[in-house]
């Protein structure tokens, strides 16, 4: 009967984190990475081959995981496809990370699991970022997935278990170069268990861990030089995968960078702050996992369903990694999932505790309407920073976020080249510095006669494109060229960022004509 | 040019003198503390005010004796539970930038309507949408009524809604920057007892927000 409440509890834990993660997911504004993003998973949907940019962009993975998705949903024409067709993917991968949890379920009880599976549902961080095309969402799900094969090869040393290992930890570097730093966490929290364990009588079978070892660093490479080689079509993406890290040693010092923060970053994002009049916190994921960590450290008879191996390791990776991405000067939110789930899985623990400390019924009432109030609390976080904040720059989720009046600027393109014979031909020229131009390309996927330029000077002459969107750092020169033969108007890019968009007179008359009653 | 200009301001004087002379004078506000001074970069359109780079708009001319009479007026609101800050906020006097003095209502077309308590004659509204960022509102209407309903004697005095996306007919005013200095709108004296304020998102979301609007008259 027991067991029958927890996998009911556990499928249901599951089914809101599908609906949470699917739910609306074209409604917020693209980012400019999506964007970014989504116009190369749509080349390679065209026919086009994937090369490794070792400069930009991460590993393989992303597009090459969208490719089934797009093909399902919306066939191989990128114009038929939607922010829907991308999003699903990471919004899966959000859901398989819980559903690998799962694994662990002999490692920290099932009791943990569950309250785990809880927070990372409604976890605002894990949701915001489950609904968003980037690569950080498979790279937990990958990460998540070598430390439970990890922990499933500790219990019983088999070849399958090594190499399944092995897997996971090739995917991860085939998704981000961050995988480095999750790599580093996960060694050094391995070498501490292992001393702590090699202190109370453990002995190793050298010979066999060597070669298990030789087994989980060829899956490893293999399953990385396939994707990075582009299925064997560019050999040379292997060796740059390795090489990129010369540059993204840079990247990470914060030079050259608007990405540089404070070492308390992510830690004031999770434990809580306020900004534009609200607050916006993890905090019910935090002070529990505190709690879980605690009573690991103190062998606590409360969670004795934990293992202790794999309890120590879970916490000495957890604070690793939580320091390394602090220590980092680099930041960007989105990075926080490598370690936040650290937290989660330790929160389960620690909840786990809190309950088992309560024996007198009264006492976990008590204990569980605190969770059902926390829970309560972190999914009004998820409804405003997924939903209705999803874009705004008070939410600290949308970092560098395109602004909802973009989609109003791309209804005002389609609204007026609807009244044109041409339609979706009308030429359309954008000139703006490189950063402003995104995430355009995506929501002007449908009009192929649109071009984009970085300064006036360079478009063909003579030229009078029926719109024109220019950058502000470009507009004094687009409005030279445009003369009184076009309207324009504002509208917002990012916060404080717009774009001017001008329309030709004649498309313009015609426009108001068809909003007169 | 330069001719055309000179006398331009030459009859700008004459008519601020002419004013004076009849009891008029320059409104003077009392304002927040700058959170945003200026514009952040050159922006110049057809339907968007010359940058101020800094420098203050030329005063509203209002006769003497007036005085704010929207402050501490009920407030009345399409969105009738805002989820940040109260309707109150709106004429409680407070016009700083900061987080907790300004309203937050919901996304797309909304408006705030203030009831003066009795018909009162206008010479100036001020309107603080939000001024801790650079942004424009979008379909800023300003609208005058006998009656709360906004059926009787309705008339506007500003509408900046340039492609009557709002509803209310083609709007000839201009678009423009938020900024701590707010934006003051002559009235002329119009007789009214309601005061509505439309707006549709900004370019930063699509929510509406006031940190304060004062309605000068008698």
């Amino acid at each position: 009967m027991r067991s029958f409440i927890y996998r009911s509890g556990f499928a249901l834990i599951v089914l809101v984190a599908l609906f949470v993660r699917v739910v609306q997911l074209d409604q917020r504004v693209l980012h400019n990475d999506e964007a970014n993003q989504i116009v190369r998973a749509g080349r390679l949907l065209e026919g086009d081959s994937y090369r490794y940019d070792p400069e930009e962009h991460h590993g393989p993975t992303l597009y090459y995981l969208a490719l089934p998705l797009a093909w399902l949903t919306a066939g191989r024409e990128f114009a038929a496809t939607s922010e829907w067709t991308y999003r699903l993917l990471p919004a899966l991968c959000g859901v398989g990370v819980l559903l690998l949890l799962l694994l662990l379920w002999d490692g920290i009880g099932r009791g943990a699991v569950l309250a785990a599976a809880a927070l990372m549902a409604a976890s605002p961080a894990m949701v915001y970022y489950s609904r968003f095309f980037i690569q950080e969402t498979l790279l937990l799900l990958f990460t998540v997935g070598a430390i439970t094969c990890g922990w499933h090869y500790c219990s019983r040393r088999t070849a399958p278990r090594a190499i399944a290992t092995g897997v996971f930890l090739g995917l991860m570097h085939a998704t981000k170069e961050t995988c480095i730093i999750a790599y580093a966490c996960m060694g050094a929290a391995l070498l501490i268990v292992v001393a702590f364990k090699v202190k109370s009588g453990l002995t190793l079978d050298l010979k066999l861990t060597c070669r298990h070892a030789l087994y989980m660093a060829l899956a490893a490479l293999g399953v990385a030089s396939i994707l990075f080689s582009s299925f064997g079509v560019n050999p040379a993406g292997i060796w740059h995968s390795f090489a990129t890290y010369l540059g993204y040693v840079h990247k990470g010092l914060g030079e050259n960078s608007d990405h540089v923060h404070p070492f308390t970053f992510y830690l004031r994002m999770l434990i809580g702050q306020r900004s534009g009049g609200l607050f916006w916190s993890e905090w019910v994921i935090m002070l529990p996992g505190a709690i879980g960590m605690l009573l690991v450290a103190t062998s606590s008879r409360l969670i004795k369903q934990v293992d202790r191996g794999l309890g120590r390791f879970l916490v000495f990776y957890t604070l690793l990694m939580t320091l390394a991405y602090s220590l980092i000067p680099y930041k960007t939110p989105w990075c926080m999932l490598s370690f936040l789930h650290g937290w989660i899985i330790l929160a389960g623990i620690g909840i786990t505790g809190l309950f088992n400390v309560s024996r007198h019924p009264l006492a976990r009432i008590i204990v569980l309407v605190l969770l059902a109030g926390g829970m309560g609390f972190l999914a009004r976080q998820v409804q405003r920073t997924s939903f209705r904040y999803g874009a705004d720059a008070r939410n600290p989720y949308a970092y560098s976020h395109t602004v909802s009046d973009h989609l109003n600027l791309v209804q005002r393109i389609n609204d007026v080249t609807a009244l044109q014979a041409a339609g979706r031909q009308t030429p359309i020229a954008v000139v703006t510095n490189p950063e402003d131009a995104w995430p355009l390309p995506w929501y002007l996927r449908a009009y192929p006669n649109t071009g984009y330029w970085n300064d006036v000077a360079s478009l063909p002459a003579p030229f009078a494109p029926a719109l024109i969107v220019a950058s502000l750092d470009r507009e004094a020169e687009v409005a030279t060229l445009t003369g009184e033969r076009y309207i324009s108007e504002y509208w917002g890019l990012r916060n404080e960022v717009l774009l001017a968009l001008y329309i030709r007179r004649d498309l313009w008359d015609r426009f108001m004509e068809s909003r007169q009653p | 040019m330069k001719t055309i200009t000179s006398v331009a301001v030459v009859l700008l004087l004459a008519a601020a003198t002419n004013l004076v002379a009849q009891g008029m004078l320059p409104l003077k506000l009392e304002l927040p503390k700058p959170m945003f001074v200026g514009t952040p970069k050159t922006i110049k359109s057809a339907n968007l005010e010359p940058a101020r780079k800094g420098k203050p708009r030329p005063p509203v001319m209002v006769p003497k004796g007036v005085e704010n009479v929207a402050e501490d007026m009920e407030i009345t609101s399409s969105d009738s539970y805002p989820i940040i800050g109260d309707l109150e906020l709106v004429t409680d006097g407070d016009k700083e930038g900061a987080d907790g003095s300004y309203v937050e209502l919901g996304p797309g077309k909304q408006y705030v309507q203030i009831d003066l308590e009795e018909t009162r004659q206008i010479y100036a509204i001020v309107i603080w949408h939000f001024h801790s960022q650079a942004r424009v509102y979008k379909d800023v209407v300003v609208q005058l009524a006998d009656d709360e309903d906004f059926i009787t004697n309705v008339r506007t005095v500003f509408n900046n809604d340039h492609d009557n996306s709002a509803g209310f007919g083609i709007g000839k005013d201009k678009e423009y920057i938020e900024t701590f200095a707010g934006r003051p709108l002559a009235v002329k004296g119009l007789k009214a007892q309601y005061v509505r304020l439309y707006s549709n998102g900004s370019t930063s979301s699509e929510m509406n927000h006031y940190v304060e609007v004062e309605v000068y008259g008698k």
